[in-house]
């Protein structure tokens, strides 16, 4: 039975890859992708991998479609030639359809025949979690086994969003154009209810992380959401300079973490070791904001945020 | 034919969907999908090849994983501000497009 429900997952997840890259047009195509990211977290909890389905269904499925759902825009905005897929069959289509048939049996066949590995970290990694802070074992690899990753990691964030206002140019990105409605009242409403709730649950999501599924980057992606909730709704406005809020917000977590890591190597600890539960929910605590505030100006698509005027 | 086999195989197939798409896509924002698949595919390959042995789930590519995902969204968002950038420019959004300047 469980494996029925393996099976059908499965192709799922291929259907969707396939309509996904021949779909007849691009917005059907990036709903398609938002959805494959949607199965994609039901295999991941399948795998008994809850952390990840948190992570791809917030991260991978959510913000990457809202990415990709507001460059479309972007696009569309410029008529409907730009958004136009380009002509559905190449001459190269046929020959290459072959050859990834092939890339696919082989590469499924060498996995399929590939020996499990001895001496993998994971059974290290188990044996050392009953003399750790957290009792979640990803976060312990996140923060304490490898946390140089984890630290590199919020640089990619940085450098990403560094990246994306330097190729947007002096003219700034092109305008979003969204429709607000500031003025419905129902609106407000919805705010006051759903802005604290994010806040609340990214909250949650972070403290269960220590000993649950949950952690830094999901909780992130939770507030990122309530954060473009405000710009969707026009309560925050895109500006063209930064405030001191987006600014310190994007690198604090590349600060706190790399600060903590100096300290422990002047303590004679080696850099990045973590003193303690305390040091681990305080790292998560600066990268959760880091990464929100990352992923709001990455899809607000604008240096800065400022109030909006108020209906 | 154990779960691991089902998901193997079904990761080999999405690498193979997005290596297509990549190839053979003409409009760049479908590239970048095609990309944001063979990263899927990759990820759902390393979880899957280390749930073989059973017992306790393996943390470490889970957690190799999480990183990849937070990658993955970090170079699509720079790959939408270069493609805007470049439709700016260029007013052309594919690359099937013959360039008429050189």
């Amino acid at each position: 039975m469980s494996l029925a429900l393996d099976g059908l997952l499965a192709i799922s997840l291929v259907v969707l890859a396939l309509q996904v890259v021949t779909g007849a047009s691009l917005f059907r195509s990036i709903v398609m992708f938002v959805v494959f990211g949607l199965v994609m977290a039901l295999v991941w909890a399948r795998l008994r991998a809850p952390n990840l389905a948190l992570a791809e269904a917030a991260i991978g499925a959510g913000v990457s479609g809202a990415l990709l759902m507001l460059g479309y825009r972007r696009l569309r905005a410029a008529g409907p030639e730009a958004t136009r897929p380009g002509p559905r069959s190449s001459r190269l289509a046929a020959p290459l359809s072959l050859l990834v048939a092939g890339l696919v049996a082989s590469l499924g066949w060498t996995a399929l025949g590939l020996p499990e590995a001895l001496g993998a970290a994971g059974a290290a990694v188990v044996a050392a979690m009953p003399s750790q802070a957290v009792a979640n074992p990803v976060t312990a690899v996140l923060l304490v086994f490898r946390g140089y990753d984890t630290l590199l990691e919020l640089a990619v964030l940085l450098v990403a969003l560094a990246g994306a206002r330097a190729v947007e140019g002096p003219a700034g990105p092109a305008d979003l154009a969204i429709p607000t409605m500031t003025g419905l009242p129902i609106v407000g409403a919805l705010l006051a209810a759903l802005v604290p709730l994010s806040v609340l649950v990214a909250g949650y999501l972070l403290h269960a992380g220590g000993n649950a599924p949950g952690g830094a980057f999901q909780g992130g992606a939770v507030l990122a959401a309530a954060g473009v909730l405000l710009v969707l709704t026009g309560r925050l406005v895109p500006h063209p300079v930064p405030g001191p809020v987006e600014r310190w917000g994007a690198v604090l977590g590349l600060l706190v973490f790399s600060a903590l890591g100096l300290v422990m190597l002047a303590r004679g600890q080696g850099m990045l070791s973590m003193p303690g539960a305390w040091s681990i929910y305080l790292v998560e605590s600066a990268m959760l904001v880091s990464i929100a505030t990352t992923l709001v100006l990455l899809l607000g698509a604008a240096p800065g945020l400022r109030r909006g005027p108020l209906p | 034919m154990s779960q691991a086999a089902i998901y193997v195989m079904a990761a080999a197939a999405v690498i193979g969907a997005g290596v297509y798409g990549l190839l053979v896509a003409g409009h760049l924002l479908r590239k970048l999908l095609a990309i944001n698949l063979l990263g899927s595919g990759v990820f759902l390959l390393l979880v899957a090849l280390a749930g073989r042995s059973g017992g306790a789930p393996d943390p470490v590519p889970q957690a190799l994983v999480i990183t990849g995902i937070v990658v993955a969204v970090s170079m699509t968002a720079f790959a939408l501000a270069l493609l805007d950038r470049l439709f700016r420019e260029t007013g052309q959004a594919r690359m099937d497009v013959a360039d008429d300047d050189d």
